[in-house]
Order: C-alpha cells, then structure tokens, then sequence
C-alpha cells in the first residue's frame, strides 16, 4: 500500500503555499472553494456550495451510531475563505488602473505592491505614484491619497483596455516567505492561516472516532462585514460552532495584546463566545499541554462568530484565533506552530464533542453549572 | 413640441407623476397608492407587508419552467419608494424648527434648500452665522424658516418630516429632480411590469419602503417572498464632471450594471448574464463601481440562506441633492436589460454548484 499524504502527515508548508496563492477575494471565492473541494473533499462524505458561495461539507459520526440511536450532536467549523484585495474602477490614459479596496486596507500599505490584475488573463501589475522629487510640499511625506496613485501592468493603452474592465478584481502577488525558524510571511494569512488549521484538524479527526455530525462551512465576504456567514448557517441545523480566525500578536508598538507567535491559539472569552464552549477547549488546550492563551472580546469579535450567534434561533459560538503579525498588510506573519496548535484543539473539541457537551450548553445559561 | 412627441414619453409621464408624490423613509403611503394605480392593469396580484413594501406578482407562463411543471424561478426586482429629507426635533420659540437627517443629508446642499412637510408647508433652510463660510455647515448650524413669527405660528410638531421641495424641470433634455433616489426605480419597474411578457420566471416587483435609513424594507421583502434571484433598481454616481473622483460612470452612456458599492459585491455570475443579455441584444451598459453608498440588493442578498443579488443602476449627477440629473437614454437601456434577463433563461445561475439546499459531490 502506498502511503498517501495524510499518511506521512501533511506539509504544512506546501499546504499554506498553496492556500495563499489562489487569490479567493471577498466576493470572488470561487476558485478557493475549488481549492478547498480538493484539500478537504476526501476528509467529507458530501460537499456543496450554497447561492452565496460558500463551501459546506458534512462527515458522519465514526463509527455510524447503532440503528435507533439518539440524533447524533451536531458541530460546525467555520473559517472564512475570502481575502483581502482590489477592484479596478476606471481605466484611464496611458492605460493606467485606478482601484478601490476590497476589504480594509491600510492607505500607508498600497504604495509599491507588487499585485496581479485578475482581468482577461492574469496580469502582473505595480502600484505607481509620482516620484518624491515631484510630489511638491502638501504631499511629500504624507499618506497618498487614492488619486495619487494607480496600476501600471506595462502595456501600451489599447492592450490595457482589451484585457482589462472596470470591476475586475486585483490581488496582491505575494508568494509565501519562509522566514527563520518556523515563521512565514506573505498575503492572506487572514484567513489561510485558519482554513489550514481547519484541514489539519480534519486530517486528525479522521483518525479517530467521533460521536458528533462534523459540518464545515467556509464562509465568503467575512472581510465586507461578515456578509456570508449569516445565509451560510440558515440551513444548517448544529447544536454549536467553533469559528476559526486570525488575531493580533504582540509586535514593537502592540503590546497590550494577550497573543504572541510561537504562544499558541487564543481561545476568545466574552458575550460573543458562549462559556461552556469556551471552558471546555481551555480544558482540552490544557489535557493536551498545547500552548493557548486567552483573549478577552469585550464587545463584537469581528468574527464570523458575532453573525452566527444570532443566526436563526441563536447558534452557541466559540473561537479559536490564530495570531498574526502586520494584520491586513501583504507580510501578515505567523508561526506554523500556532497553525498545528489550533488545528489539534479544534481535533480535540471536535472529538470530544457529544450529547452532554449540548446539554450544558443550555444547563449553562439556566444556572445548571459543570466544571 | 409636445411631449408626446419627445422620445420616452412614457418615461416623462411617469416621471411627472412620481416626481411630485411626497415620501420621506417611512411616509411612502402616497407614493404606495399612485404606484398601486400604475400597476394594477398590469400584475397577477399585489399585498402590502408589515413594512409597507408593495408587493406585486406576475406569474410564469403557464406550465413553469420550460413546461416542466417544476416552480418557475422567483426573480424579486426592487425599487424603493422613498426619499431622503428632514425630521424636525425641535421649535424655538421665534418659530424656527431644528431638524434631523432621514436618510444621507449632505449639508453641504441644504443653505437655501426648499422643504415640504406632509400638509404642504413650504420651509427654507439658512444658517447661522458661522466662522469660516466656506465650510459645509453641521446640522446644528441650520434651520427651517416656515414663515413664522413664533412658536405658537408654527403649525409643525416634533417628529413632523419634509421632503425636498418637489420640482421636475428638464435641462438639454435631461430631467432634474430631488428624487430620482429613487423614482426613476420605480419608474424602470412599472415600465418593465407593463412590458412583461410571462415566460420562464415569475417576476415579484417590490416598491420598498425605508432604503434610504438602511434598506430596511428590502429585508423584510425578501424574507417574505424567498427569491431565488433579486435585482436592485437605483441610482448610481457619475464620474462625468468637472475634477470629478475616478469613476467610470456617464450619463447617456448605457445602464449601470452593478460590480460593487459600498454595501456588498454582487454576484459575478448575474452580472456575467447581465452583461451577455446586455452585449446579445445591443443595449448599451456600462460597469459600475461604486465607493460608497449601496441598494437594497445588499438587503436581498444576504436574505435566508443568501440570493445571488445584483443591480441595475441609472448614473446620476448631484445624488442627494435637490437637484439631481440622470438621462433618459440610461433609463431606456436599463429597462430594456431588466427585460432581457427577466424574459430569458436564468436557470445556469441557479445551478453551477449554487443551488440552495443540493448536495453534489461525495467524498
């Protein structure tokens, strides 16, 4: 027999390499959905995409329970697919680009980009301004506005215009960078940095049993204000869900932040995260002396998690947050260890989940407490 | 010239009647009643929900998709009724009324702005002195004048709206208004009810109310009719004056077809269709990309568990101001786009993978 990847345990590198290198922008998943058909097609019984876009799979319980037998408790993993990036909105003279974010991008950020233009074919492009010798006083040295900057893709006007149409969409060309040690730099690690935990953690799953219905959902248009997530969970009936997103690590002028790369998932605590959920993976991090920290949301998480906890009839949420450097910047940086960390807790929440687990959830909430 | 004899008189008609029917957010009863009238002749049937969104249904040809007897797709088109203006939150007592924005106020546009309240009073807006004149004033800064000498003249209450003062003028043949945001919509959807020849899809036409503070009626419309597909009609910007932000957006240069705004991305694929119906019958259209500002497609999209959702919008000048300019010719082409997508086959959109409860592929 031949060993096949999950056999040998998967390269966590080639897997982020190649999460980050389908564009999958807000509003455009496609061709992250295809990617994820293939990633985690084999880990599912049955896979489907609804009128938004977004990825779903479902895997049985394992071992199928006997005939007869209570409904099995049902789990949802969660991580948005979409990505951070740009739309062309005017193709002038000289067959300049003019664009317009999708998603929030830091305006000091967009100078100097490398970026591929998504048009007929894919187009390497730059993003240009006028040199600092003939920006004159207002802006030398400032943030440049919009109007100060374009695309060039290099080619003559007519070219530019055959190719390309206002309302394509642009992302940036950043291949993954292997820094030293175990830290990787690039685009997208919000949020490929979760959807590679999701698929290590399936690939764990998938070698044991499990008492819980597994739903997976992928959402689309988290990053123009959680837009998927709310139709994603309308048919799904679960009894929980776990989100998985991306969080800040502590970097030179962020410090009052509890993550750090190389410190583990944080487990995110607060009205957005329902407390059994969240004390029943604090204790799975600890049983499985996996690294984790604990990350106060006070208010809304900006997660996928804040739209399904009011979906439909109310959804128990909780979250698992991958920290990262430089968020919403082309060198969002993590460490693969923290990507292995979450995906193991998420294996471990996942198998652990069963009948009792549901009926804290709501013993919980009704005074009925369990530690 | 009379103006029967103008090109899209039946634009210009309907125009001069919607035009002048009073209906800020949450006041559309009186643009509701006249649509009512407009539409009658031509619709299966009609219902007004909770919200006050009129609802009117133009069935499938008999026989449903393709004479399958399978449900006909629900197409749901919205055209929201109401319009942007003023609520009053307070009257000092020399009888000048403080007001509050319903919907996008921009107060750049308010010093010397006429308003009517509901039973016709006409206020001006002035301002107070201010240090610098050349900045837009705060809402603070500004007042209506209602021509009386006290509070006790004052016919007004607290909570009492106005709307733009209504006035239809027509400039190189291009209409001005205060409110084509958004009865040039509702002028699009009862041409197209009118035109509708019943073929594969049903078309549920809804007149929304309260979009312009937050699509609020689009949401409960949707929820309420469960589309398989929505389309927003609404104005757009224009990119075509002078030092105006890059948009590539002209009047008279074809309908808008939506690719983003401010408030969601629409459906590639519908657009896709838009623009193949659009390029198949040579109506003229262009590719919107809006920075700001949405529809109450972004409403629909996200209703139950998610519509593919899109627009077709008419490029304006001055929107959300008092007077607003489109071209008749957008008008025209974005009809004649709503046809040919409503009239034609639209079941590739509803597959391709994007089916709502299906499962297809196993592991």
């Amino acid at each position: 027999m031949t060993p096949t990847d999950r056999d040998r345990g998967r390269d966590l590198d080639a897997l982020l390499e190649a999460l980050t290198a389908v564009p999958g922008l807000s509003g455009h998943e496609s061709d992250m959905a295809d990617c994820l058909t293939e990633q985690l097609g084999p880990l599912v019984d049955s896979h489907w995409r609804d009128p938004m876009g977004n990825w779903l799979g479902r895997r049985a319980p394992r071992p199928a329970p006997a005939a007869g037998a209570a409904p099995a408790p049902r789990l949802l993993l969660s991580a948005h697919m979409d990505a951070i990036g740009f739309m062309v909105t005017a193709v002038e003279d000289g067959g300049f680009l003019r664009f317009t974010g999708l998603g929030g991008w830091d305006p000091r950020l967009l100078l100097a980009q490398p970026v591929t233009v998504l048009g007929a074919r894919p187009l390497p492009g730059v993003v240009g301004s006028r040199p600092p010798h003939v920006l004159g006083p207002e802006l030398s040295g400032k943030v440049l506005p919009p109007d100060e900057l374009f695309i060039d893709v290099g080619l003559p006007e007519a070219e530019v215009r055959a190719a390309v149409r206002v309302g394509d969409v642009i992302a940036p060309r950043r291949p993954l960078q292997r820094l030293q040690g175990r830290r990787r730099a690039g685009r997208a690690l919000d949020n490929r940095a979760s959807l590679a935990a999701l698929i290590l953690a399936m690939d764990l799953l998938a070698r044991r049993e499990h008492q819980a219905e597994i739903l997976l959902l992928a959402t689309v248009q988290e990053e123009v204000g959680l837009r998927g997530a709310r139709p994603g969970v309308w048919e799904l009936v679960a009894d929980a869900a776990v989100v998985l997103d991306v969080t800040f690590a502590v970097q030179t002028g962020v410090s009052d932040v509890p993550g750090s790369l190389g410190g583990g998932p944080l487990i995110g605590v607060g009205p957005n995260m329902h407390p059994v959920i969240e004390r029943r993976l604090r204790q799975l991090a600890a049983a499985a002396e996996l690294k984790h920290g604990r990350e106060p949301l006070a208010g809304p998480s900006g997660t996928d998690a804040w739209a399904f906890q009011v979906a439909a009839a109310g959804l128990p949420t909780g979250l698992i947050s991958v920290p990262i450097r430089y968020m919403h910047s082309p060198v969002e940086t993590v460490d693969l260890a923290d990507i292995e960390r979450a995906g193991r807790l998420l294996a471990e929440f996942a198998a652990a989940f069963d009948a009792a687990l549901v009926d804290d959830l709501v013993g919980e909430l009704h005074g009925v407490t369990e530690d | 010239m009379t103006p029967d004899s103008k090109p899209h008189a039946d634009f210009r008609d309907l125009l001069e009647a919607l035009c002048h029917v009073w209906g800020p957010s949450g006041h559309e009863d009186r643009v509701r009643a006249l649509l009512l009238e407009l539409i009658a002749p031509h619709v299966d049937e009609t219902r007004v929900d909770a919200l006050g969104n009129l609802i009117a249904v133009r069935h499938a040809a008999a026989g449903g998709a393709k004479g399958t007897g399978v449900e006909a797709p629900r197409i749901m088109v919205a055209a929201h009724m109401d319009e942007i203006g003023v609520v009053v939150t307070h009257v000092d007592q020399d009888g000048f009324l403080r007001f509050g924005p319903v919907g996008g106020i921009l107060t750049g546009n308010l010093i010397g702005t006429r308003v009517t309240f509901e039973d016709g009073t006409v206020g001006v807006i002035g301002a107070e002195k201010r240090a610098d004149q050349a900045k837009a004033p705060t809402l603070d800064e500004l007042f209506i004048d209602v021509g009386a000498d006290d509070a006790a003249a004052v016919t007004q209450r607290v909570g009492d709206m106005a709307a733009f003062h209504h006035r239809l003028d027509w400039s190189g043949g291009r209409p001005i208004a205060p409110n084509h945001d958004d009865r040039i919509g509702c002028v699009m959807l009862v041409a197209a009810l009118r035109r509708f020849k019943p073929g594969p899809n049903t078309l549920v036409a809804v007149f929304s109310t309260q979009e312009e503070v937050g699509t609020r009626g689009a949401e409960t419309a949707a929820y309420g009719v469960a589309p398989q597909l929505a389309i927003a009609l609404d104005i757009t910007g224009a990119g075509d004056t002078p030092k105006a932000p890059p948009l590539a957006l002209k009047l008279g240069a074809g309908a808008a077809v939506k690719v983003k705004d401010g408030g969601m991305i629409a459906s590639p694929a519908l657009r896709r269709l838009m623009e193949e119906r659009a390029q198949a019958a040579g109506i003229p259209y262009q590719l919107e990309v809006l920075t700001g500002g949405t529809t109450d497609a972004r409403a629909m999209q996200t209703s139950r568990a998610g519509v593919p959702a899109g627009a077709i919008s008419v490029p304006t000048r001055y929107g959300h101001s008092p007077s607003q300019v489109i071209d008749l010719a957008d008008v025209q082409a974005g009809v004649d786009l709503l046809l040919a997508l409503l009239e034609g086959d639209v079941s590739g959109l509803l597959g391709s993978g994007l089916t709502g409860s299906g499962m297809t592929g196993a592991g």
